[in-house]
């Protein structure tokens, strides 16, 4: 059966993959390079290429090579629009009406129009329809087309994250059309307005083809695009080196050197918005005293951090969010220092140190870090038990517990990535007092009056100077309380053919295909 | 089997010497299998004493020499924390023939039991106790795997329990087929006739008989074990850091394939060199035991 | 005949009502939530419930047994939990490239394992016995997935002969089953020897060679005939197993098969093809056990009688 669908693939190109089909194996990489075809080999699996029903950032990567938001980002994860030529906003941030580029169609030829953008919004916003994005739009109480080509969507309440919220990945547009023939099954059949369009999708592989009809001129410049999923990281290398894939993502950070020194490959290396922290659950001891979370805090050497378990790629954590995060306000680092680390356990009553237990995922990176910090803890006299713990298990242990005073976390090795890029969504999730589990994501309960005033003032209004201010005091809050232990931020670390141009990941970690291109 | 080895001509020499010596003739002639019993005891040695062997502490790190490649000073050179390889291979190699020894020995005598309540009972339990082994042997190992170390968390105790589940069904048969036998057996049946105890039958005169072949099949099993533990490594169930078992130093290491292969290459050469030990060790010893295999 | 094939049909019902039972308790014994693991870690409350919902886990547990029994005996799976495709679907579209693995692997061990295994047996004692016994048990002592990145990177990166992994032509099928297939060869290879052995020693061979057969046509006329039927039994039952698909060695190649549905399953507590999967390698083995014992009961009779 999938070898009759690769056939008619092949015939739907034309001759040039047939052609390359009877060539050995390395002739048919060098020749689709030469025929514009790229290959991506991506760690993941796609889950579905429905966004709104999509939480995972490489299903909605996917997604954006067929379909377009009304707003998206640039390469420094900043708002900019796409469908939508411009926007405003009501002072009370309940307001916000688009106006839409005339002229454009999805693939299966329905016209985009403000009702497009009603069906799509209201969608994903109505609960019963059960998409994995719902709370996404949880505030939109409504969108009114005004004329064909302007929408307003009202809002329940002021969210003044709602601009970088419609810029979101999960926001994208499918075809109206699309959504009535396919409904809950849309995910497997994807139309929408973007450079690419959907030709199959068979276990592990997704094909794209050139959108002859795309409205930006001049783009997209390949004629056909796959990605192929192949977890293993070590294969994944393997499939870039031997030119079966032009762009593998991502590659662990041991590995660079392997394409920094293959002169026929380079590294993709960018700022991320990927943070890693210990979360402490203030409610146990000794966790409940600051000066225990600041000791542990000058117990970390991050730049050795950075060396061991991101073999150098990644860069200090100098705040509650990374840098390309909006908002962003960097704090005065808290320094190695052991001996002053031992000072404050001391002054805390812990001169001996204590007995602690960490709680991870069992994925490379947590287990080499947290490995990394059982040795750099046990020099300040923590005796630090290290559990790796499988998805399922760390979900159950961390949801499942109703009130804080259940929860038996000590210490937690995360990592957070803010998908809607926003201050809102780095902070309230983690840091807010209504965020304890099972709400959100807050697993060391920490929990701070005036922090949760200036998170709220942040989204009272759409004012970026008031934003500004409201982030800025609860960055400085939850830094001198040393909610965390600050370890790092990721870098984006891909390698891809010398040749290929204009293919990058965003700082969230999704994939921008539409203007790749060979030299 | 008994039929066949009776038609046999027995020679003179044979018919005088107990079960045991000829079976000690007959390894002897094993000359591979001798050579990898050798070994195997030099690598039980060798982690018997690894206080004393290792150059190193095994999970000391030293952030100075990181990811340093075979030298005079790290012969199988350093990894990402610059601990010694040298020294995790020896440490590691007790927790990986631990891991083995105690799975194989947990999963064989549970499975003994079961084999034998099901051989000598016969009828109802025999039907139960075997299509249990059957829904267990037909259940994906690596699932039943995944829930025992999800249910019970991460660490070496662990590992063993889900490791030792693999080998239960194998041994139940295995038992239950020679209990069968041995039922029918002159001396179980004079026994019996003469007033033996049913408890006292099955331990002293069935499980004994049932023993060369659990034992010959054990050494065959540790190996599996311990290839298992490294697959369960291998998809984040092994081992818990910093421990040096050396299936967990081998998915580790994988990262770093093609940049600093020394982390690969000494814990893998490790357990090759091991479960070929054992699996050779195994065969010959099966050889010796079983007659017609000559 | 037809008296042992009914009651060994009949006795398949029970051991898979069991399975059933058991993958059913089984999955829902995982900590984890599906409907929060599938919402991921930064999902709300509602939206963890729409996933609920949506999977029929807020229903209790009973009507969940109710519907997951129902829905097996009309022979409908239920939609994938991760997915929304159906399970059959899901399962279908894997179920192929884990047979023509299966097979190619099953190819390469039955071809070395015989193959050495003849050797071993007519050189019985001698270097020859010695060596390929030796060869083929290392291939049983590699770490699989050790021996498959290995492999790719010889022949993938460096030779430049086969792709590294997935499957795409037959060319992709070489490195994984040949992985897979050695591992199984040193059974096969045990196998053969030992049947080879045993037959050697029958009376009819012996008076095949005391007539003054040839050797050549007494190994391959007398002897390899006859020694096949237990290999061919070890065959079948090494082709149950590998039929469940290897997690390691479809995780290192990127091959679409049944062992990484199978993890990627339980990462995301897909109770659906969880439970079917489950079903359906039970089947298989149970299935392929009872060709085996057919397989004995025609070539002995005796077994018919117990």
């Amino acid at each position: 059966m999938s070898r009759q669908l690769d056939l008619s693939r092949r015939a739907m190109l034309g001759g040039t993959a047939a052609l390359a089909g009877g060539l050995a194996f390395g002739d048919l990489a060098r020749a689709q390079t030469k025929s514009g075809q790229l290959t991506v080999g991506v760690a993941g699996h796609l889950l579905t290429l429905d966004p709104g029903d999509a939480n995972d950032t490489l299903s909605q990567s996917a997604a954006r090579l067929m379909l377009e938001g009304l707003l998206t980002f640039d390469h420094n994860m900043q708002v900019v629009p796409l469908l939508a030529e411009s926007f405003e906003a009501n002072d009370k941030a309940t307001e916000f009406t688009f106006h839409l580029r005339q002229g454009i169609t999805f693939h299966d030829g329905t016209p985009f129009d403000a009702e497009a953008v009603k069906i799509n919004f209201e969608r994903v916003a109505n609960p019963a329809n059960h998409l994995k994005r719902l709370s996404l739009l949880s505030m939109l109480e409504r969108v009114d087309v005004l004329d064909a080509h302007t929408a307003r969507c009202v809002l329940k309440y002021p969210f003044g994250a709602f601009i970088p919220t419609i810029a979101h990945p999960a926001l994208q547009l499918l075809s109206p059309a699309a959504i009535k023939t396919y409904g809950k099954q849309v995910g497997r059949h994807p139309v929408g307005t973007g450079p690419f369009a959907f030709a199959s999708w068979q276990p592990d592989t997704l094909k794209v083809v050139k959108h002859a009809g795309y409205w930006q001129k001049g783009l997209p410049h390949l004629d056909a695009l796959t990605i192929r999923s192949d977890p293993e990281d070590g294969a994944r290398i393997a499939m870039l080196r031997a030119g079966e894939a032009q762009m593998i993502t991502p590659i662990p950070p041991q590995q660079a050197q392997l394409i920094q020194h293959d002169p026929k490959l380079a590294l993709i290396n960018d700022p991320s918005i990927v943070v890693r922290y210990i979360a402490m659950n203030v409610n146990k001891k000794p966790y409940n005293d600051p000066r225990v979370r600041q000791a542990l805090n000058h117990a970390v050497n991050k730049e050795l951090f950075a060396k061991v378990v991101y073999n150098g790629f990644a860069d200090p954590l100098l705040s509650a969010e990374p840098p390309h995060i909006t908002f962003y306000q960097q704090q005065a680092a808290y320094d190695y220092n052991p001996e002053k680390a031992k000072q404050l356990l001391a002054a805390a009553g812990y001169a001996h140190g204590f007995e602690a237990t960490m709680w991870g995922f069992n994925n490379t990176v947590a287990i080499t870090g947290m490995q990394f910090l059982q040795q750099q803890l046990a020099m300040v006299g923590v005796k630090l038990k290290v559990e790796p713990l499988e998805g399922g298990v760390m979900a159950a242990r961390i949801w499942t517990v109703k009130h804080p005073s259940e929860s038996h976390l000590e210490m937690y090795f995360g990592g957070w990535s803010s998908s809607t890029g926003d201050a809102d969504w780095a902070l309230r999730p983690l840091f807010a007092t209504a965020s304890f589990p099972p709400v959100l994501y807050n697993v060391g309960y920490y929990s701070n009056k005036a922090v949760d005033a200036a998170l709220k003032a942040g989204l009272e209004t759409a004012d970026p100077a008031k934003r500004g201010a409201a982030y800025a005091k609860a960055q400085k809050l939850i830094w001198d309380d040393a909610a965390w232990v600050f370890l790092g931020v990721e870098r984006i670390l891909d390698a891809r053919d010398k040749n290929l141009q204009d293919a990058y990941r965003l700082p969230d970690g999704g994939l921008m295909l539409d203007a790749a291109r060979y030299a | 089997m008994s039929e066949l080895a009776a038609t046999k001509p027995a020679t003179a020499d044979r018919a005088i010497r107990s079960p045991l010596g000829e079976f000690w003739r007959r390894l002897r002639t094993k000359r591979v299998a001798l050579a990898a019993g050798v070994v195997l005891l030099a690598i039980v040695l060798v982690c018997v004493f690894a206080p004393w062997l290792a150059p190193y502490n095994p999970t000391t790190p030293d952030y100075q020499a990181i990811l340093a490649g075979p030298s005079a000073t790290h012969w199988f050179g350093t990894d990402a924390y610059g601990r010694d390889i040298l020294s995790r291979v020896i440490w590691g190699g007790r927790i990986s023939l631990w891991v083995g020894f105690v799975s194989v020995t947990l999963g064989g005598a549970v499975g003994v039991a079961l084999g034998l309540l099901s051989g000598y009972l016969g009828g109802w339990t025999d039907s139960v106790i075997m299509r249990l082994a059957d829904v267990l042997l037909a259940f994906p190992g690596i699932l039943l795997a995944i829930g025992i170390v999800a249910v019970l968390g991460p660490g070496v105790t662990n590992v063993i329990y889900a490791v030792a589940v693999f080998s239960v069904p194998v041994f139940a048969r295995l038992v239950r087929g020679s209990t069968l036998a041995l039922k029918q057996s002159v001396y179980v049946q004079a026994s019996r006739s003469i007033g033996v105890r049913p408890v006292a039958l099955v331990l002293r005169h069935i499980l004994p008989g049932t023993l060369p072949g659990v034992i010959v099949y054990m050494s065959l099993r540790v190996g599996t074990a311990i290839l298992t533990a490294a697959a369960l490594s291998f998809i984040g169930l092994g081992a818990q850091p910093p421990s040096p078992e050396w299936g967990a130093m081998l998915a580790d290491g994988r990262s770093y394939l093609g940049v600093d292969d020394q982390l690969t290459l000494f814990p893998g050469i490790a357990i090759f060199v091991t479960v070929l030990a054992l699996n050779l060790l195994g065969d010959g010893l099966r050889d010796a035991l079983d007659q017609r295999l000559r | 005949m037809i008296a042992f094939l009914a009651r060994r049909v009949l006795g398949i019902v029970p051991v898979l009502v069991c399975v059933s039972l058991f993958a059913f308790g089984f999955v829902r014994m995982l900590p984890g939530d599906p409907a929060r693991l599938l919402a991921g870690p930064d999902a709300t409350q509602a939206e963890v419930r729409a996933v609920r919902v949506s999977l029929g886990l807020d229903k209790p547990l009973w009507q969940q047994y109710a519907t997951y029994i129902r829905q097996t005996l009309a022979g409908e799976l239920g939609r994938s939990a991760r997915t929304g495709q159906p399970v059959a679907t899901v399962i279908g579209e894997r179920f192929m490239p884990t047979l023509w693995l299966t097979i190619a692997a099953m190819g390469w061990s039955t071809v070395i394992g015989v193959a050495l295994g003849v050797i071993a047996g007519v050189r019985r004692g001698r270097w020859q016995d010695q060596t390929s016994m030796v060869l083929t048990v290392s291939g049983i002592s590699f770490p699989a997935f050790w021996l498959g990145l290995l492999l790719i990177d010889l022949f993938a990166v460096r030779l430049h002969w086969l792709p590294t992994g997935g499957e795409h032509g037959w060319r992709s099928f070489i490195l994984p089953s040949f992985t897979l297939g050695v591992a199984v060869a040193a059974v096969m290879a045990r196998f053969t020897r030992s049947a080879f052995v045993e037959v050697a020693g029958e009376d009819y061979v012996r008076t095949a060679r005391m007539k003054g057969v040839p050797e050549r046509r007494v190994v391959w006329k007398h002897t390899f005939r006859n020694a096949l039927i237990p290999v061919i039994t070890m065959a079948g039952l090494q082709f149950g197993f590998l039929l469940g698909g290897s997690i390691v060695i479809e995780t290192v190649f990127a091959w679409p098969g049944l062992g990484r549905l199978l993890v990627d399953s339980v990462n995301y507590r897909d109770y659906p093809v969880i439970q079917a999967e489950i079903l359906l390698f039970s089947f298989e083995f149970v299935l392929i056990n009872l060709l085996v014992d057919v397989l004995y009961a025609v070539v002995n009779p005796e077994i018919r009688l117990q």
